[in-house]
């Protein structure tokens, strides 16, 4: 069983920071929740695609005059049948909108859409693929952002220039200066690999298209928002004529807030045949034709101190973008950024290249950068605390950030709970003695921001809204346009709604998942909701609460230097808890006084002043336990403790769960989830072979929560359920580190590469002895 | 996506023996734990499906002291794990089923549908050859028996000719026998990337009376390693000889190269547990 620990709780709340079961649970484990999968609508037919099995190819004709002819096939849609529009959610940087969805005339990818089929049944739309003749031209492909960068590398995007698709520059202080101070320096080169986000739903879509010019589109998504926004771009219309539904979503990771090939080709088809079209991925799909983590190229050199102080850091960055640009070039900033966690740098520069190449393009994932920046980074922290004989930890602790510093230009930390972390850490490490011969614990620090301040959207709405509305009998419908994926939003809603109104969660009807009757948001990406949504609920409850009070007050005859409040549903001064009346009492009173209009709060959220990245940020720091079969290189993770600063929990229960989930991700992208090519195909698009780990092999994931006092989040909360993807690669080498002293620099990391490494290590040190 | 079939349900033995009969473009599924993915991936299509998941007389597993196990072929994986007699018996293949995919593919699948799959990584396969297993099949002309070691032929290919699975008889061991099995993975529940199966008899004096090692997923089909039965037999408990043995072991296979693994890789891991296993199941033998 898990531990779980609150270090220094401050907090007093009636629904907060307690334990609360996901309010849509029994609707999941009753198997009455919709997913798109579950959608059937009278007159539906059924999309499949067809996809490139070329890398690299101009496509020259399609003819599906053949496919036509099978009985049961409606129709077929090409690029043609498209405006062609090059989207991306990049909407105020149009040179990084370059994907077209269906493609008109070149393929850049294995797997790139190339038409849609519609017909009465699944069977019969993929039988008619095998009718669409394609004529290609198939044209020199690149796989590695170090060929793509070469001058004689094949052009894959016209006028691009050495494929470079972005690049990012971050820089801070006088660098060289900062070296030049530095008494010891080190460079290493590092390769991280991709990962794919595996949602246990894969991308599916139905789109209803009607002679009224409406469309509806009920699809797996983590911003119906950006969907609906991304729509009305490709198809020419306008926002306010396409709804997308998207009550329950069965998880995105980062891989469902761009416009895919089940949305775009079934609103195509319904458009084109004003029959509804359903397209569900099959998983081998949404493997090879989705997106996926950034695999990247590090440099990374480091000037420190002999007594561990660090200097100044120089990163250099390629990364694999693949095809497209998809959320990549967020990834190429966020991932420089981070990089530079959770310490204090003098001198700090970062240059981010994304290559494009003719392999899956990738795109952001739970961690958005991070996790390639950590395995990096707090790899090389260790090996240097190792080269200058010093404490990792306390080398760390000793360049940590602090509430109030100043990332330059950048950032400013208003809370921090990184010192308290460093000593849970070493306390657990204590506590487990020592080690059998063949285990070693490996540490990793890091933080994460809590929403992205990025507005590349160019949405003129507010990031997040909410509005709360009182029935005549106490209860609350709260609207948000936070996406439920999952991972617990609508829960977390509800508890800030319930915590700021004062009733009970249970009173609570989250609308969620419906741009025709929820107010906008930005959705469920970069950490973003619990912050941003959760000021936005807050502030929506406050109001509604504020206009109720005034009901209250005026009834009352109280002298006006008291203070009236609401908590579980009793309103009362508060100098007087046992003087008040019944919530619904108050909400018919005031209902009346309001000639029947009803009680209505509004809340928006939008940061200011807050820097360039993000309002706040979460610190953390992770041991993990981990045993190594010396003879067949098989890791083994025994245990794991993470002392965690999420400022305020909102729900322990949530919390839990995401930092769980968390691991096991990071987990996996540390030694197992790999994603190898061939001549641009990926070598396993299905779960045989493509290794996650099973709930029945979870390693503990014990938790020490360092409670903190975010004043930008709600009640002090902030980012909670992705930072922890971020650490656990880095753990896992500094493990290997510390037991056999190789240094692993690529990820995941595999049996056979921690063999050769072993090999290489024998020979060196028989070579050493040779000399001697 | 699945093509459409008929679906045959016999009730008895003779029934789906003369059903099977009838039908040449006929598959058998019995839990389709193996069957349903390479339908699904479209790698066959057959015409009828034959479901002897209900036929009365295949589920079973009897042990006699003479005679040894005999396990029905529609018996599950669960049933064998969950089996009091195999637990005392033949410990190797509780082991062996623990990590045999999930308990859900445990309670569906069975020891029939998985042997007569062939797929070289399975587990029991090895398992059972090292305990010198032989398998009952037949069709409606009659029935034949054969050495487990002769049955596979081939990736995924055995000597039936369009016949079924009935019945796995493991002979009663002998005195002093132990048997032990690994297969090498990244997760536990996975098949593995390779694997050994080694089962160990000695004489009174605590010299190898009998030996065989067997290597999963190192060829086309189980692998036994008949060298090192030659290197061991006659000798008695020696490291340095287990080791030999894992070397032989790493040269006798023919371990394909995949993203799992290098073929240099796969050897290397053949060796290992080769070495590990024939120790493991001397010790077990010495009791």
């Amino acid at each position: 069983m898990n531990k779980y620990t609150v270090i220094n709780p401050h907090s007093k709340f009636t629904v907060l920071n307690t334990h609360v079961h996901n309010i849509d649970g029994v609707a999941k484990v009753t198997g009455r929740a919709e997913y798109t999968f579950d959608v059937k609508l009278p007159g539906m037919l059924y999309g499949k695609i067809l996809r490139s099995p070329h890398p690299h190819a101009k496509i020259l004709n399609i003819d599906y005059s053949r496919a036509m002819e099978i009985p049961g096939v409606y129709g077929v849609v090409t690029g043609k049948d498209t405006l062609g529009v090059k989207q991306g959610i990049w909407r105020r940087y149009k040179d990084l909108c370059d994907e077209q969805v269906l493609s008109v005339d070149k393929v850049r990818y294995i797997g790139e859409p190339i038409a849609a089929v519609a017909a009465i049944t699944e069977e019969i739309a993929e039988k008619a693929l095998d009718y669409i003749d394609v004529e290609y031209e198939v044209l020199p492909s690149v796989y590695e952002p170090l060929d793509a960068i070469k001058k004689e590398a094949p052009e894959i995007h016209e006028g691009v220039e050495r494929n470079i698709n972005v690049t990012r520059h971050i820089e801070w202080g006088e660098v060289e200066e900062a070296f030049g101070e530095a008494e010891y320096v080190r460079e290493d080169w590092f390769k991280c690999g991709g990962q794919a986000h595996m949602c246990m739903e894969t991308r599916a879509a139905v789109a209803s298209y009607t002679p009224e010019g409406k469309l509806t589109v009920w699809t797996s998504t983590q911003s119906a928002y950006y969907h609906q926004a991304l729509l009305a771009g490709v198809l020419g219309m306008r926002e306010g004529d396409i709804r997308i539904l998207a009550k329950y979503v069965g998880g995105g990771f980062g891989g469902k807030f761009e416009l895919d090939g089940a949305q775009f080709c079934s609103a195509v088809l319904s458009k084109k045949l004003f029959r509804p079209v359903k397209i569900v991925f099959t998983r081998e799909e949404d493997f090879i034709a989705t997106k996926r983590r950034t695999p990247m190229f590090y440099y990374v050199r480091t000037g420190v101190k002999k007594d561990g102080t660090l200097c100044a850091r120089e990163a250099k960055v390629f990364t694999n973008g693949g095809a497209y640009t998809g959320m990549g070039a967020t990834a190429l900033y966020l991932t420089g950024f981070f990089h530079s966690f959770p310490y204090r740098w003098k001198g700090y520069r970062y240059d981010g290249y994304r290559v494009y190449t003719n392999t899956l393009p990738s795109t952001s994932m739970r961690g958005f950068g991070a996790p390639q920046a950590m395995f990096c980074s707090e790899q090389q922290i260790e090996w240097i605390a190792a080269d200058l004989g010093l404490d990792p930890i306390e080398m760390r602790r000793k360049n940590s950030h602090h509430e109030g510093y100043e990332v330059p230009g950048q950032a400013t930390i208003a809370s921090c709970g990184i010192d308290q972390c460093y000593d849970e850490i070493r306390k657990w490490i204590d506590s487990k003695g020592k080690l059998p011969a063949n285990r070693a614990i490996g540490i990793s620090a890091c933080g994460f921001m809590s929403g992205g301040i990025f507005n590349w959207f160019d949405t003129p709405y507010s990031f997040s809204s909410a509005v709360v509305t009182i029935n005549q009998d106490g209860t609350v419908e709260l609207h948000v346009g936070a996406q439920e994926i999952g991972q617990g939003s609508n829960t977390t809603m509800a508890i800030i709604c319930a915590e700021a109104l004062g009733v009970k969660v249970g009173d609570i009807k989250v609308h969620s998942g419906d741009t025709d009757h929820c107010p906008a948001d930005l959705g469920a990406w970069g950490s973003r909701q619990t912050l941003m949504t959760g000021n936005a609920v807050k502030m929506a409850a406050e109001d509604a609460k504020k206009q109720l009070l005034e009901f209250a007050y005026a009834q009352s005859g109280l002298n006006i230097v008291y203070d009236l409040d609401i908590k579980n549903g009793w309103v009362h001064a508060i100098a007087r808890p046992e003087r008040g009346e019944d919530f619904v009492q108050l909400v018919r009173k005031a209902l009346r006084g309001k000639d029947g209009q009803r009680i209505v709060g509004r809340g928006y959220y939008t940061p200011h002043r807050k820097g360039m990245i993000s309002p706040a940020y979460s610190y953390m720091l992770q041991g993990v336990e981990v045993e190594v079969d010396e003879e067949t290189g098989k890791i083994k993770l025994c245990d794991s403790m993470t002392a965690h600063d999420c400022g305020q929990p909102i729900n322990h229960l949530g919390l839990i769960g995401q930092l769980e989930g968390a691991f096991s991700m990071a987990a996996g992208y540390g030694y197992l989830e790999y994603m190898p090519f061939e001549d641009g195909k990926l070598m396993n698009p299905n779960l045989v072979d493509y290794k996650m780990i099973r709930a029945t092999e979870m390693p503990p994931a014990n938790i020490a929560e360092i409670d903190t006092y975010e004043p930008e989040g709600p009640y002090g909360a902030k980012e909670a359920g992705e930072g922890l993807t971020n650490p656990t690669a880095a753990a896992i080498g500094n493990a290997l580190f510390h037991l056999f002293g190789i240094q692993m620099k690529e990820c995941p990391i595999r049996p056979e590469m921690i063999l050769n490494a072993l090999k290489e290590k024998k020979e060196k040190e028989q070579e050493k002895k040779g000399k001697k | 996506m699945i093509n459409d079939f008929n679906y045959l349900k016999p009730g008895t033995l003779k029934e789906a023996l003369a059903m099977y009969a009838e039908h040449e473009d006929c598959k058998v599924i019995c839990g389709g734990q193996s069957l349903l993915i390479v339908m699904r991936q479209g790698m066959i299509s057959p015409e009828y499906l034959l479901d002897i998941k209900h036929v009365k007389d295949l589920g079973y597993i009897k042990f006699d002291a003479k005679d040894g196990l005999r396990i029905g072929a529609t018996t599950t994986h669960r049933a064998i794990e969950k089996s009091d007699v195999i637990k005392k018996i033949y410990p190797v293949m509780i082991s062996m089923e623990n990590k045999l995919a999930s308990i859900q593919v445990r309670n569906w699948g069975t020891i029939g549908g998985n042997l007569a799959h062939a797929d070289p990584a399975g587990d029991p396969g090895a398992v059972l050859i090292a305990l010198k297993a032989n398998i009952k099949i037949g069709n409606a002309k009659g029935e034949r028996t054969v050495a487990l070691e002769d049955f596979f032929v081939d990736y995924f290919e055995t000597v039936m000719d369009h016949e079924l699975v009935l019945e796995v008889h493991v002979p009663a061991p002998e005195p002093k026998t132990g048997a032990a099995y690994q297969k090498f993975n990244l997760l536990e529940s996975d098949m593995g990337i390779v694997a050994t199966a080694a089962s160990v008899t000695l004489n009174d004096n605590g010299i190898c009376k009998d030996v065989r090692v067997v290597l999963g997923n190192a060829g086309s089909t189980p692998i036994r390693v008949k060298r090192i039965e030659e290197l061991l037999i006659g000798k008695a408990y020696d490291e340095n000889l287990f080791a030999e043995a894992g070397k032989i072991a790493s040269e006798d296979c023919e371990p394909v190269a995949d993203i799992h693994g290098s073929e240099e890789h796969r050897r290397h891991i053949l060796g290992v547990l080769t070495k590990r296993m024939l120790k493991q199941a001397w010790e077990e033998a010495r009791g």
